[in-house]
């Protein structure tokens, strides 16, 4: 916040009425105290206030110590005036509104006013403010300044210049927030305009943020554009299912249809931004591929059938076969949908085989940190990296993989000077702001995480032989380096980051034994994070042929993706389930998926769209998206939150785990979960983590699950696993 | 101000040169200058005013969109940046490209009322150029500018860092003569503007 937080108050009396503000506060967040508004355009609450367009203008003065008040001459700025004792505001006198419609005046001379035609129309703080503020007429006559009207500045914001009122907040949103600088003004007074360098892309994984701070219709969204009126959708609130963070989303939808991504606030996980990745990554919701009618293979090919006929020919091939029948799934899943596929599975079924790592994720049982050292694999949320003195992140293009992680990463920097050590083998996003980038060769993870642990002085064992010169020699990093990050890790209280394609690396679960076993011993937290949106959940849930729900190891384990590929290749797995997931284009062995799914007698393709692997299916059931169902996700920080039906489902696609539920009734005859909600009670029943997570209290931030009981930790098996380095 | 073209598709948008592609033409003395400018500052930041005029100096006279970027990359700023301050400033030359001297022709109140528009058009008529342009030969740029600070001497030139007046045809016929045979006075000027920023026993 740019608002100045200060335990030292203040009195100000704001149109007659004194209130005690913190010292220093903006005065335009001050009158929000008595419920008034200042009208605004630059000012941004998230970012540093500049004064470029005056709109908020109030009249100040100061009491006096015989109790006059001297009123200062000329009014003043309200969003860089910071509150100071006996201070006086007015906001709502004459010359106040004169000034306003002077500045709206001022505003409006060279804009083009083309609301009607305007994306911005309806939902504009320049339309609006003009109606509250402004004057009716303009004594502007001369020719209005003219510029390109729909400047593709890339493939999702288009510039229309005219409409620019040069408040900056895109310019300084790219500074100050995203971090990437690729807007700036150029040229000056009435030419002046945000624009990239020689108008080259605009390249930003948080492009989408400036359309919505823009206070007028100057930058809008591409897809968007001319799609619809605000005042003709309707919004609902979401989660982004698309990146592991759990980012909170407003959904806009006309006539059943998704329209629009915007970012909603909260606090806890997203602020109020969103990554292109979540804003433009949902046209999925729209392709005209989606599967609209359960279909069965026959002789003469795909024919449409009813639910109770494929759940007939389904339990024909699975009911009653155990190992030999097997299920493969993405962690993008509900946690209901997921809870109720590992049930089916094991107690419908009595199969093992489930697994959701089609493309890398948890390790298997034994090699998990909860299990190997006794130490928590997920230690960190979004929200603290806010407040920490140093952060390591670890193998990983943070940006990519973890926006949100990455934004607030980069505001604790920015705001409060944390200290960024970035450990990629290539260059990223975080290297901009890092305080020591340790560049190493590709596949010397863990000896880089051992030499940071040595350089530290974190005492581990078996770590003695990586001293700086030593990991020099074996990662490329200069030993200086090395010395410098360890020099920062010393300190208490770091947060060291990585995910989830640290372990698809040769070394990397090593590397991330040593670095929960450096954070242990140091005093840090370490978190290796999940890459899906519901990557949590999978393990908590027992997604995994390993681990039962609750994470309980599981005695009698079933096959794990390639184990399950391998054998229907081979013929050995009769009948194969995919639900939400495409081996073909996301398993990185594409030969050995094709060869399975060939080979395999029986295939189930669960899936919203018609993928490749439906070709080879014997049944194709269509399924829902998570904004068509009610459901809830764990992010990557092990945050619950709910995601409610925003829209319809297309045909007669089910929720999935409403198909689950109902064939496992087939089998099983008991009372079935009517919703949901149903799901999430026997959840948080069964599995001790999700203990009192329940759909009542999901409103607000959502819920942060508990860590799972375990024994003390136990490093003594690190210097055996380094011996293998 | 620069045309924004409209291009056909959205995804023919240029990219932005990568730091390693880009062709960097600092001179060694260069560099050492720069060098020794950012120990001025705490933040490389600071560096960019005069990391431009050495620009203006090795790139010839122009800040051409090279030159803003090699600054950028030498100081670890965003290109666009760099551009946005070099575009803000007049005497950047960032607009067009410059001839090796720059005539800039003060036309403000003092020098109009003492002819300046008839120094102007002299001199238009003898270069062949209007203002904005540069002769054919790349010698000459005519520039029309505001009040110089030197009205006691309306009508006023300024070449370089040299002022010029009061000018009449015989004197702008000499001024000419001179310049055609002396180095060039906007790499000369930009040269002044980086010495100016340090300090003796730094490399000037
Ligand atoms: S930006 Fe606002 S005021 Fe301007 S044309 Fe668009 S809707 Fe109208
Ligand atoms: S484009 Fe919008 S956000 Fe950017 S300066 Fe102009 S009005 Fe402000
Ligand atoms: S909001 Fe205060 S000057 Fe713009
Ligand atoms: S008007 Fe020409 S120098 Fe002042």
């Amino acid at each position: 916040m740019a608002a100045v937080v200060s335990t030292d108050t203040v009195k100000v009396t704001i149109n007659g009425v004194e209130i005690e503000v913190p010292k220093g506060e903006l005065i335009v967040e001050s009158v929000k105290r008595l419920g008034l508004e200042i009208p605004i355009f630059c000012y941004h609450p998230r970012m540093k206030p500049v004064g470029m367009c005056r709109m908020c203008l109030v009249e100040v003065g100061f009491k006096q110590p015989d109790g006059s008040v001297r009123m200062m001459p000329k009014p003043q700025a309200g969003c860089t005036l910071p509150a100071s004792d006996n201070m006086v505001v007015l906001t709502d006198t004459e010359a106040i509104h004169r000034d306003r419609k002077g500045v709206l005046e001022f505003l409006l001379i060279n804009h083009p006013l083309d609301c009607p035609i305007c994306d911005r129309g309806g939902e504009c703080p320049l339309q609006n403010n003009t109606l509250s503020y402004g004057p009716s007429t303009s004594r502007f006559i001369e020719m209005k300044r003219h510029a390109h009207k729909a400047f593709p500045l890339s493939q999702y914001v288009t510039l229309d210049l005219e409409r620019c009122i040069q408040c900056g907040r895109c310019v300084r949103f790219t500074e100050e927030i995203s971090g990437d600088s690729q807007l700036a003004f150029r040229f000056r007074g009435a030419s002046m305009q945000p624009a990239t360098y020689q108008l080259t892309d605009f390249e930003s994984k948080f492009s989408g943020n400036v359309i919505e701070i823009c206070p007028v219709g100057a930058l809008t969204n591409a897809k968007y554009r001319f799609r619809a009126r605000p005042w003709d959708l309707e919004t609902k609130p979401g989660i982004c299912t698309v990146t592991p963070c759990g980012t909170n989303v407003w959904f806009d939808y006309r006539a059943g249809k998704f329209i629009r991504l915007n970012g909603r606030t909260n606090e806890e996980v997203n602020e109020e931004w969103t990554a292109d990745r979540t804003k433009f990554g949902h046209d999925f919701y729209n392709s005209p591929n989606r599967l609209k009618a359960p279909n069965l293979r026959t002789e003469t090919g795909f024919k449409g059938a009813g639910w109770s006929d494929v759940y007939a020919e389904i339990l024909a091939h699975f009911e009653g076969k155990g190992s030999e029948v097997g299920v493969i799934t993405e962690a993008n899943l509900s946690n209901e949908d997921l809870f109720m596929l590992q049930k089916l599975f094991r107690k419908g079924f009595a199969s093992q085989n489930i697994d959701h790592r089609l493309s890398g994720g948890w390790q298997s049982f034994e090699e998990r940190l909860e299990n190997k050292l006794g130490l928590n694999t997920v230690q960190t949320t979004i929200a603290e990296l806010e407040n920490v003195p140093a952060s390591l992140v670890f193998a990983t293009s943070l940006a990519d993989e973890q926006p949100m992680t990455f934004l607030r990463l980069r505001k604790g920097w920015f705001q409060n000077g944390t200290k960024v050590i970035s450990a990629t083998s290539h260059p990223t996003e975080v290297d901009q702001f890092a305080h020591v980038i340790l560049r190493y060769k590709p596949g010397t993870e863990a000896r880089l995480a051992a030499g940071l642990a040595h350089a530290s002085g974190a005492a581990l064992e078996g770590l003695e032989k990586f001293n700086p010169e030593a990991t020099e020699q074996a990662t490329g990093v200069p030993a200086n380096l090395i010395r410098e990050a360890g020099e920062i890790l010393r300190e208490a209280g770091a947060r060291i980051l990585t995910t989830h394609s640290l372990l698809t690396t040769s070394e990397g679960s090593v590397a991330c034994e040593i670095l929960a076993g450096l954070a242990h011993k140091a005093g840090h937290k370490f978190s290796c994070l999940g890459l899906k949106a519901n990557t949590a959940g999978a393990k908590e849930l027992g997604l995994l042929p390993d681990t039962l729900p609750g994470g309980i190891k599981n005695s009698n384990p079933g096959k794990d993706t390639r184990q399950m590929l391998e054998d229907a290749a081979r013929g050995k797995l009769k009948a194969l389930w995919l639900v939400n997931c495409d081996p073909l284009t996301d398993f990185p062995d594409r030969d050995l998926a094709e060869k399975a799914l060939e080979n395999v007698e029986f295939l189930v393709v669960q899936h919203h769209q018609a993928i490749e692997a439906c070709e080879y299916a014997s049944v194709v059931l269509p399924m829902t998206l998570p904004a068509e169902q009610d459901g809830t996700f764990t992010s990557s920080e092990r945050r619950v939150q709910r995601m409610a039906p925003v829209l319809s489902a297309p045909g007669e696609a089910k929720a999935s785990w409403r198909i689950f539920a109902e064939l496992l009734l087939r089998i099983q005859p008991s009372t079935p979960p009517f919703g949901p909600k149903d799901v999430m009670e026997e959840i948080s029943r069964e599995v001790p983590t999700f203990a009192g997570v329940n759909y009542g209290a999901l409103d607000g931030p959502g819920v942060l699950i508990a860590q799972p009981e375990l024994g003390e930790p136990n490093l003594n098996s690190l210097g055996g696993t380094l011996s293998k380095v | 101000m620069s045309d924004l073209i409209q291009l056909g598709a959205v995804n023919e948008r240029p990219k932005a040169p990568r730091g390693e592609d880009l062709q960097l033409k600092f001179s060694e003395k260069a560099i050492a200058q720069l060098d020794a400018l950012k120990a001025h500052y705490p933040e490389e930041k600071a560096c960019i005013l005069p990391g431009l005029w050495i620009a203006q100096r090795e790139y010839g006279g122009t800040l051409t969109a090279e030159a803003i970027a090699e600054v950028a990359h030498r100081l670890h700023r965003s290109y666009a940046e760099v551009e946005g301050v070099a575009t803000f400033y007049s005497m950047y030359n960032t607009a067009h490209a410059v001839g090796a001297h720059m005539i800039e022709v003060c036309t403000c109140l003092s020098c109009h009322v003492c002819g300046a528009y008839r120094v102007a058009d002299y001199l238009k008529e003898k270069l062949g150029v209007g203002f904005g342009e540069t002769t054919p030969d790349g010698l000459f740029t005519l520039h029309e500018v505001e009040c110089l600070n030197a009205c006691d001497r309306a009508p006023l030139l300024q070449v370089g860092d040299q002022y010029y007046g009061p000018v009449g045809p015989a004197e702008i016929d000499a001024l000419l003569e001179k310049l055609r045979t002396s180095p060039p006075t906007v790499t000369q000027l930009a040269d002044e503007i980086v010495k100016v920023h340090l300090k003796a026993e730094e490399p000037r």
